[in-house]
């Protein structure tokens, strides 16, 4: 990597490398039975370069000619994208553990097992059709640039995926677990699990109409990608934010505080650096209700004459391999403080309305409006603080700004859930349609 | 490199191996608003080896020529781990073994055009929505993907294929006030450039929808009689029924596979759904999939009755049905599963004019804003759509999302159309992206449909 940089620093005026180094296995279990076992070394870097104030990109799995390498990247500056900013000098950041040579006990042999307990469990007490998924994966990164920054870390996690599948329905209750040494998912979890799956079984069909939504960890990212969207710089920038003015402004409700932090190390996949070498650090994006700060990267930020907060991450909304995308603003450990219930008592506050454990299409509809219109998936029901079934043909829908000012209150503990880690929030009065 | 290939599995000590190695070349520009953000060429590859041993079937990917034996190694092992751990054992069904190389013709070649010239022409239909005051952002992209296939099997398979994917596609953003409306605009194929040139017409309508979306009011939740429009019927055709006709799904799912048994009666005798990625010219075309098995027709469902699945060599063989090439991974990271190709709704004989008079009062509804299913459970949006009353296209709604229950549905749809139409961009993802995923319909009439509304 450094003769590659010094290569290309002789033909530039700035150089950047970044490399990623992703290994992983998985183990599906489907209908309780081991179905498919996955692994995958993979390597690869991505180059960029500035010259004369525009930017230049090339990235490849194998490193076979680093002189073309860089003549890709060179090529691309023909396009003129704009780029007059500098790379980071990093020098010193945080030592966060974010592995434990543990994780080399989690074997192929050793998830077969753990899934095979599980679905045990779960064949014995319910109907469902049963799919597990459990993962380990260890992710090498290093990004070295010509402004002196050289930064590298090692994440390792292991985890399960669980799913509990009301039978033809599709839709269940699913749970993700994840650490950065082996485990098993405790006993106490999976009697809860089921006892929501069992509570949940019969189908009840309710009229439409305004109630209280319990947003669970799990359809929680429908609220997430609305207000990651409003409060990323790229939508300042482009002006496509409902609240780009509305910084020191109440824009829901006080019980709201929603940050990110990326230096939690008690959990997998923390970050001292972001995809560009920025020092990354805790902050709120909307404390007690009040809009007070935007994300930004090191483009956007000087777009918008202000400095990288260290949310330069390569990453789109479905993935993709990391060094074929640039970075942009982007929420990596996103998270929304914890309340005072536990989730019995938020359960017990719902007189009607619905536990929403899932959604389906909450990348449809006006995103950048906040606005959403999801399919429950699935969508438990609540009448007087108990569970009476599960409710299907049912949409939920909302704007996201005027749903978090409609909270009831909110659980006491987050869950890592897809996107980040949140609590269950309780909103009341939200549109509800039925067949 | 087919020698090379063959060198690497000549090791595997295995009742079954293949190895595809795959080199992806990929063109992009991207546009945000009037600034370029992104442009370039650029090139990555790898390997996937798969292994049947002991009863077990195990995929790793990798992408160093020199971990070729540790992936073998680790794929043998995962296998028999496998093997040791299931009741029944994985057997691939028998296919004919193909020697083979297969180069797309092209109307015009689109890695012997330009950069410039391909992003003057992104320029130029980025300027048309953008010469309009209230509209304040587009996102616009040209991608241009090249698919160099090398596949080698223990059998004797020996293909070499090549897909060459074009496409301008984004979406235009308007504004008033504090509201924001976004459309999607696109099109592209699998034969050439010519199929991103000439779009100055689409991109015009496009940006007077996203304008009157502005003074278009939000649907009222509740249930509707509807209208689709091709491109929304595609995508039912694609996300409610077309995931539930791939094997690998329906298997996961055994109570939807009871009820998804060829012969079944699950829909109404006007609705008849192929998936047929041979047709040249046609986004989702292809030759071979990605476990060297030539792509055929399957008629789905047939006036209403299930008639055909899709499958990998894998599922045929625990279905106990015919082959038939769907087997398809993203690229060199990902080991194949099961894709559609290009799924249609079979057109019949009612003009729209019939439907709007069939349908009387309730919704015409017109392009697909991403979808989603989850067994028999499907949402997807709409970008616009209007009142229909005694048959009359009326004023414009927006905010539009639907909800259903896939054998409902496929009995409410009471009438099809005869303008079928197929998608000329793609995008599914089933945990990989298939950027090829064509669909396609006539104009359709769905009863009782649920909208979210906001």
């Amino acid at each position: 990597m450094e003769k590659l940089l010094n290569m290309a620093r002789k033909v530039c005026d700035q150089a950047e490398i970044y490399y990623c180094e992703p290994t992983s296995s998985e183990v599906m279990f489907q209908k309780g039975e081991l179905h498919d076992i996955e692994s995958q070394f993979q390597s690869g870097m991505a180059l960029r370069i500035i010259k004369d104030g525009k930017l230049g990109f090339s990235y490849t799995k194998n490193l076979i000619d680093r002189e073309e390498f860089i003549q890709n990247a060179l090529d691309s500056l023909k396009g003129g994208v704009q780029a007059p900013y500098d790379f980071p000098h990093t020098s010193e950041l945080p030592t966060l553990k974010t592995y434990n040579e543990h994780i080399n006990e989690v074997t192929s042999s050793s998830m077969v097992e753990n899934c095979t307990r599980i679905t045990e469990i779960f064949i014995k007490n319910t109907d469902a059709e049963i799919e597990i998924v459990a993962y380990k994966e260890v992710l090498n990164q290093r990004i070295i640039n010509s402004q002196g920054t050289d930064v590298h870390s090692k994440i390792g996690s292991t985890g399960y995926w669980l799913s509990l599948v009301y039978p033809g329905g599709g839709a269940g209750i699913s749970r993700v677990y994840e650490e950065k040494i082996p485990f098993s998912v405790s006993r106490n979890i999976l009697d809860n699990l089921v006892k929501m799956y069992n509570d949940s079984s019969k189908v009840v069909t309710i009229p439409g109409g305004k109630m209280k939504i319990l947003f669970m960890p799990g359809s929680m990212y429908t609220l997430l990608w609305r207000l990651h969207s409003g409060t990323s710089a790229k939508s300042i920038y482009e002006e496509i934010s409902p609240i780009k003015k509305d910084i020191g402004t109440q824009i829901v409700s006080e019980a709201i505080t929603f940050y990110n932090d990326p230096l939690d190390d008690e959990v997998p996949g923390a970050r001292s650096f972001d995809d560009e070498g920025v020092p990354t650090k805790k902050m709120n994006i909307i404390e007690k209700g009040v809009l007070k700060n935007f994300f930004y990267d090191i483009n956007y930020a000087q777009k918008l004459s202000k400095q990288s907060t260290g949310h330069g991450y390569r990453a789109s909304m479905w993935g993709g391999d990391t060094i074929t995308m640039k970075p942009t603003p982007r929420l990596a450990h996103p998270r929304i403080a914890p309340g005072e219930k536990s989730f019995e008592e938020l359960v017990a506050m719902m007189d009607k309305g619905i536990i929403l454990d899932g959604v389906m299409g909450a990348h449809s509809g006006n995103i950048p409006n906040g606005d959403y219109s999801v399919g429950v998936s699935p969508g438990l029901y609540v009448e007087k603080g108990e569970i009476v079934g599960r409710v299907k043909d049912v949409m939920v829908a909302g704007n996201v700004y005027d749903t978090l000012k409609k909270v009831v209150a909110i659980e006491n503990k987050l869950h890592t859930c897809w996107g980040g880690r949140m609590p269950a929030i309780l909103c009341d009065s939200i549109s509800v349609s039925s067949k | 490199m087919l020698s090379k290939l063959k060198r690497i599995l000549q090791k595997a000590d295995a009742d079954y191996a293949d190895i595809r190695y795959e080199i992806k070349k990929e063109t992009f520009i991207t546009l945000d608003g009037k600034e370029l953000s992104n442009i370039g060429s650029t090139t990555t590859d790898g390997y996937v080896v798969r292994v049947l041993k002991n009863c077990g079937f195990t995929s790793v990917s990798f992408t160093k020529e020199d971990d070729a034996e540790k992936a073998l190694k680790t794929a043998q092992e995962n296998a028999v781990l496998l093997g040791n751990n299931i009741e029944k054992p994985i057997k691939l069904a028998e296919v004919p073994i193909i020697k083979d190389t297969f180069i797309p013709t092209l109307k015009e070649d689109p890695r012997k055009i330009s950069i410039e010239e391909k992003l003057n022409l992104l320029m130029h239909y980025n300027n048309i929505p953008l010469a309009h005051k209230k509209i304040v952002m587009t996102n616009m992209g040209y991608s241009e993907t090249t698919r160099e296939k090398y596949f080698i099997s223990s059998e004797g398979a020996e293909i070499h294929e090549v897909l060459i994917t074009t496409g301008i596609s984004g979406s235009i953003i308007s504004k008033d006030g504090n509201l924001t409306q976004n459309v999607r605009v696109g099109a592209g194929g699998s034969d050439g450039f010519y199929t991103v040139r000439e779009l100055d017409d689409k991109f015009e309508k496009r940006t007077k929808i996203a304008i009157d979306l502005l003074s278009a009011e939000p649907v009222k939740a509740g249930v509707y009689d509807c209208i689709l429009n091709q491109s929304l019927a595609g995508v039912f055709a694609h996300e409610a029924f077309g995931h539930f006709s791939e094997a690998d799904i329906v298997e996961s799912l055994p109570a939807m596979r009871k009820k998804m048994q060829i012969g079944n009666k699950l829909g109404n005798n006007v609705l008849s759904i192929i998936d047929n990625a041979t047709i040249l010219n046609q986004l989702g075309f292809y030759k071979y999939d990605d476990e060297g098995v030539a792509v055929r027709e399957v008629k789905l469902l047939t006036n209403g009755v299930l008639t055909g699945r899709l499958h990998s060599r894998r599922t045929a063989h625990e279905f106990g049905e015919p082959i038939s090439g769907h087997c398809v991974a993203e690229d060199y990271r990902f080991a194949p599963i099961i894709r559609m190709g290009t799924i249609y709704i079979e057109p019949q004989d009612k003009t729209l004019e019939q439907l709007m008079e069939e349908l009387g009062d309730g919704l015409y509804i017109l392009n697909a804003k991403g979808g989603q299913t989850s067994g028999e459970n499907f949402t997807f949006g709409a970008q616009y759509g209007f009142i229909v009353k005694n048959g009359k296209k009326e004023k414009m709604v927006r905010d539009i999302n639907i909800s259903g229950n896939l054998y409902q549905t496929l009995q409410d749809i009471t009438a099809v159309g005869n303008d079928l139409k197929l998608s000329k961009t793609g995008g599914c993802g089933k945990g990989q992206t298939n950027i090829r995923s064509c669909h396609g319909a006539p104009h359709i009439l769905m009863k009782n449909v649920v909208l979210g509304g906001v």
